[in-house]
């Protein structure tokens, strides 16, 4: 919204220095985007005089100028050969700035030049070098009585500041979509009482037609998304220039000035924030099939496929959610958005009709979105307008128009308002409102606060700490009492409100298990030498294919930004894949990086139906070095155990994919197996009470994805699901065994089948050791495999007992009953 | 001039890495491969840069033939009958010095996530229960819960994303408040809702179309805007570990009344003007106000006997300024060499 300081001189007498307003603006009302200074902006433009004119003697398409600028007398070469002696025109000195251009990224500073051996100081002025207007052709003509001398600003009225406010503040404030409502804030502010203009509280309705009658009829057939609907006819207008105020109006307010019809309806917009509309009556009687006796307006939802040809000269489709004002058959313009070429007021227009309407707001908002048409009265309507105000401005654009165009007024206010919207008193409680903003304001003063800003405070109810109010009828956003401790609050100053402390019991808050667990992984591996990364949900079809996932039960998002981010990535790691791909394509040799994170898979809900979102832990390693023997897997599970045992969670069991039943695992489990090679990855499993949990999936990444995604063989990663890891048990560490006996250690040597498991061996020897005074620790030092059959497995095993020192004979039997034993079971 | 070969010996040197031993022949030893195609190619090399390029070409060969040779120790893995023990604790014939181990690399933790963990410390401290947001979520939660009714045009302020089954990626973690009234109420209610959160906006060195915000929420009887601004700014003061002037501007949420913007003197040149502030010595921060009646109401709370403020600041923003990131795209980038330096 832009706000143009000088014209609220006209409605209150608040002081109106710019500190002061941008301070008011900016604390008490919503946020300044920017500040112009005109009269800057104008600097060294002057009204002229064409004094004489001559052909230039090397140029049919220039001529030469002798203009007078005051005293002065200067030579303009210029492009428009039109111009005659006597005319007034804006004038720019050299070394000034074309006003269109200023504060552009190419600012055009006027010289005096040579034009073809011809000295030219400075030049005139087109209304779009001035900002004012679209005529690039020719020169402007300024009326015969433009004070010669004179600079433009002050001839024009520009010699003002306009301050720019951000509309997203003001977004349920329909009435600061208007000079008047600002205004009326600045000097409430001020603690000045406002009263709005006797115009604008207007309420005949009786005015009675001057001459001919020009028949008219309204037919509204949407009265919910239409409360009110009226419109006045004016025969014999003239449609001409504005006069320099009113142009000067809606320059500043950044409105391109039309004629002096369109020029009326939106100043009264700008004043007010009531948008209004005006149509050829002429042009809408004779287009209409059957309207040839009377103009016959209908407000109605719009027909599937039905078209307008809008204002802005474009063809738009319309469909059944979208009201328009239509003619007998056909539509003659989009409700409250945009007004149709073929009713358009033009310089032929003899007879018009005048618009005053309140349209439901979501409507105009839906309406609006769907056709991609953003203007003035979109911008009005759809922050709330209440129907009231729709006589008082209709009547102030009639006289408007007698006033400027001559207009006869043709017909009676045809009104249809079948629900009138009453405004209702809301009673506040003083100690209430102290109490919620943390001050300590009177009664008298919250009366004067509101009374400003013209509240109607209702004197006999009065009462205690209680008063009843009645906002004012353009304060559509007042609803409950809270809204309006916020317009005293506003006001009083929150600058004026002292911070102080809650008062609070001191219970401790409790530990969120989730972000405990997070915190302690992510110390873990941040020491561990792993790099977090923080990576998108965004993910496409093509690359979730890649990662031989199914992009069917991905989320797909309606109105992504493009189609690399159009779904809602399944699992965590791929989005790992292409970090780790774009790190070791620049210096990087050797990588390990993690994200927690939450994927989304489709069919995965909670009690609620919505998508059940548990939290994941998704680690990768990845080396162009050999730095490490054997499959990756080993790495990535050296990782995984890192963590764990440092939480004090196991032991773990592990699954090699291969050899594991795919069924009855959980969605997302199965969801992120294609990721991973089946012969070098494992499910990671725990038993509680004899029930598997599967906590996630740990190892070496399948070779075709490790090839669409570029990455060297020895990859591997794991991806966890850290609710499921929540349910493990840590270790109870009140049972530390700790012996003053020294242990016996020996390292052993096993021959054993290839596809014997460690797992295997290190139960039967835990079996055998283990007992209510014996621990065994056990570490495996070498696994070696001669030939394809059979492998050695070596282990260093230390026992320690309670209460005594081991003997050496009674070591060697439990070696012994744990040979014979992983004999059975090699055989 | 001497054809460019950097290209290729980067291109082999990526397949090398990625490749099978099968598609490597195939790509650059067959018939129709890549040696066979520039072999080709040297007939039209001009005769003095002959010799040299055809020099090139063999050592590319011989490289490539090499590596292929060298493979052939690793053929094991390339049965697909080969497990792995997955229980063991490291492969078959591992050296003693090539076991696997734990890397002597330089770790990080995220920025985001160590101010975070910063900010979730302070407000523990100051007796606030943490519950995180979704990611996905529905028009109620997001919407209709927080007072914008279906079609409101506040609801334009946030452009958010959709997906096809209508669920919605919260814009702000403002999403949580109905749940978390309704989980930690009856009051007093004082919990901080940190979560990620989306925008359909393109994105810049300021604009992310994902970032993280961090909610809080204080109810109880008799709370004030007098108590919001206090909360805030103690909260700032001990993150910012610096004293602050703070001021309010007007704002308007649906689900706050009043609402306003939190603005602090710039912490980094006490407002004597830097480039973080825009050379105007404050810095907006964030969102704040009283929770509006309807939202308590909708949460379980009586409005009538209750009330508490709520405020939502963006987490990624308040690094960027902190951390002295000058295009915020780059914490998501992934970039290690980045990443070790927080």
């Amino acid at each position: 919204m832009k706000l143009p300081i000088n014209s609220l001189k006209e409605y209150t007498k608040a002081k109106l220095n710019i500190e002061n307003i941008l301070h008011i603006l900016s604390s008490k009302i919503g946020e300044v985007e920017g500040v112009t200074n005109l009269s800057e902006m104008y600097d060294g433009i002057y009204v002229a005089k064409i004094l004489s004119k001559k052909d230039h003697p090397n140029a049919d398409k220039l001529a030469i100028y002798k203009v007078a600028v005051g005293k002065e007398e200067i030579q303009v070469v210029a492009g428009d050969k039109t111009l005659k002696e006597g005319d007034r025109v804006a004038y720019i000195k050299p070394g000034y700035i074309v006003p269109s251009t200023y504060k552009t990224s190419d600012e055009f500073k006027i010289k005096a030049v040579s034009m073809r051996g011809v000295l030219s100081k400075g030049m005139l002025c087109s209304e779009k070098e001035l900002n004012i207007g679209q005529n690039h052709t020719n020169v402007l003509v300024l009326p015969s009585d433009a004070p010669v001398g004179k600079p433009f600003s002050k001839y024009y009225q520009l010699d003002d500041t306009v301050i720019d406010i951000e509309n997203k503040a003001l977004t349920n404030r329909g009435d600061l979509f208007g000079i008047i409502g600002l205004a009326r804030e600045i000097a409430g502010a001020q603690n000045i009482p406002f009263e709005s203009p006797q115009w604008y509280k207007e309420n005949r309705s009786d005015i009675k037609p001057e001459g001919n009658i020009l028949p008219i009829e309204i037919n509204n057939e949407s009265q919910t998304l239409c409360p009110r609907y009226m419109i006045a006819v004016l025969d014999n207008v003239q449609v001409k220039e504005s006069p320099v105020w009113l142009k000067s109006i809606l320059i500043r307010s950044g409105i391109k000035p039309i004629n002096n019809i369109v020029d009326i309806t939106n100043y009264l917009s700008v004043l007010t924030a009531q948008p209004l509309h005006a149509f050829d009556y002429d042009k809408l009687v004779s287009n209409d099939p059957n309207g040839k006796s009377k103009a016959q307006i209908t407000v109605r939802l719009a027909r599937d496929g039905e078209r307008i040809h809008t204002l802005d000269n474009k063809i738009v489709e319309l469909n059944s959610n979208h009201l328009v004002i239509a003619d007998s058959t056909n539509p003659i313009a989009i409700a409250g958005v945009m007004g149709g070429m073929d009713t358009e007021v033009d310089e032929n227009t003899k007879r018009i009709i005048i618009e005053s309407a309140s349209f439901n707001r979501f409507s105009i908002r839906k309406t609006s979105m769907d056709l991609g048409i953003f203007t003035e009265a979109v911008t009005r309507y759809t922050r709330g307008q209440h129907p009231q105000l729709c006589l008082p401005i209709l009547l102030k654009a009639i006289s408007l128009a007698q006033e400027l165009s001559n207009g006869v007024l043709a017909s009676n206010i045809v009104d249809s308002y079948p629900e009138p919207s009453l405004t209702k008193g809301i009673s506040l409680s003083i100690p209430r409102l102290n109490i919620l903003l943390g001050t300590d304001i009177s009664k008298e003063d919250v009366i004067s606060i509101l009374k400003n800003i013209e509240y109607t405070i209702s004197e006999e109810k009065v009462e205690g700490d209680y008063i009843t109010v009645v906002p004012p009828v353009f304060r559509t956003d007042i609803l409950i009492p809270e809204d309006i401790y916020e317009d005293i609050g506003r006001i009083y100053g929150y600058e004026n409100i002292h911070p102080t402390l809650p008062l609070r019991d001191i219970t401790p808050p409790k530990k969120n298990r989730e972000i405990e667990l997070k915190k302690k992984i992510r110390s873990i591996l941040s020491n561990s030498g792993c790099n977090e990364v923080d990576t998108y949900n965004f993910t496409s079809i093509n690359a979730i294919r890649k990662s031989n996932q199914d992009p069917n039960v991905a989320y797909h998002i309606k109105n992504a930004l493009s189609p690399e981010l159009e779904l809602m990535r399944t699992s965590l790691l791929p989005s790992l894949f292409d970090k780790a791909q774009s790190n070791l394509n620049r210096n990087i040799q050797t990588l390990c990086m993690y994200e927690f994170n939450i994927p989304h898979i489709k069919g995965y809900v909670d009690n609620f139906n919505l998508p059940k979102e548990d939290w994941h832990l998704s680690l990768l390693f990845s080396s162009k070095e050999a730095l490490i023997d054997g499959n990756p897997y080993y790495e990535v599970k050296r990782y995984f155990e890192k963590i764990v045992n440092t939480l004090g969670i196991k032991p773990f069991e592990y699954e090699l994919i291969f050899d594991s039943s795919e069924v009855d695992l959980p969605i997302w489990v199965k969801n992120i197996l294609p990721l991973f090679s089946t012969t070098g990855a494992a499910l990671i499993q725990y038993f509680k009470n004899g029930n598997k949990i599967i906590i996630g999936v740990i190892g070496d990444i399948d070779s075709g994805v490790k090839n669409n995604f570029k990455l060297p063989r020895y990859t591997a990663g794991f991806e966890i699901n850290l609710e499921e890891l929540k349910r493990c048990d840590t270790l109870d560490n009140r049972k530390i065994h700790n012996s003053k006996y020294p242990p016996i250690t020996q390292d052993l040597c096993f021959t054993v089948n290839r596809d014997f498991k460690y797992k295997d061996l290190e139960t039967i020897i835990l079996d055998q050791v283990n007992a209510r005074n014996r621990i065994a620790t056990l570490e495996c030092l070498d696994i070696y495999q001669k030939d394809s059959d059979v492998k050695n497995m070596t282990v260093r095993l230390s026992i320690e007992h309670m209460e005594k020192t081991l003997t050496d004979s009674e070591y060697e039997k439990l070696r012994e009953k744990i040979f014979k034993k992983v004999l059975v079971l090699k055989n | 001039m001497l054809k460019d070969f950097s290209q290729i010996l980067k291109e082999i040197d990526d397949d090398i890495h990625t490749l099978s031993q099968v598609e490597l022949k195939q790509k650059y030893l067959s018939k129709s491969g890549v040696i066979s195609k520039m072999f080709k190619e040297l007939k039209e090399v001009p005769d003095k840069e002959k010799s040299e390029y055809g020099l090139k070409i063999n050592q590319i060969k011989t490289l490539i033939e090499d590596n292929i040779k060298n493979r052939v120790e690793e053929k094991l893995e390339d049965k697909p009958l080969f497990k792995i023990d997955p229980t063991a604790p490291f492969d078959i014939n591992s050296k003693k010095d090539k076991k696997p181990h734990i890397l002597d690399l330089r770790g990080s933790s995220h920025p985001l996530m160590q101010e975070l963990e910063k900010i979730l410390d302070i407000f523990q401290r100051m007796g606030f229960n943490i519950l995180e947001s979704r990611q996905l979520d529905d028009d109620f939660h997001m919407f209709e819960s927080l007072n914008f009714p279906k079609g409101h045009p506040a609801r334009d302020m946030y452009d958010t994303f959709w997906t096809d089954d209508n669920f919605v990626l919260p814009a702000h973690t403002s999403t949580m408040q109905n749940r978390a009234l309704r989980k930690f109420g009856p009051p007093p209610i004082r919990v901080v809702l940190p979560g990620r959160c989306f925008r359909n906006e393109a994105t810049d060195a300021s604009h992310e179309h994902t970032f993280y915000q961090i909610e809080g929420i204080y109810v109880d009887k008799d709370i004030s805007f007098a108590n919001m601004l206090a909360t805030i700014k103690s909260y700032l003061e001990e993150y910012l570990e610096k004293e602050l002037e703070i001021r309010v501007q007007p704002a308007y949420f649906p689900f706050t009344e009043p609402d306003a913007e939190f603005v602090i003197s710039c912490p980094f040149c006490n407002k004597s003007g830097c480039s973080t502030c825009h050379y105007s010595g404050w810095i907006e921060l964030m969102g704040c106000g009283m929770i509006h009646p309807n939202v308590l109401n909708s949460g379980g709370i009586d409005s009538q006997i209750y009330s508490g403020f709520a405020w939502g600041v963006g987490l990624d923003r308040l690094t960027a300024i902190k951390r002295g990131i000058t295009d915020i795209r780059k914490l998501r980038d992934g970039d290690i060499n980045f990443l070790r330096q927080f």
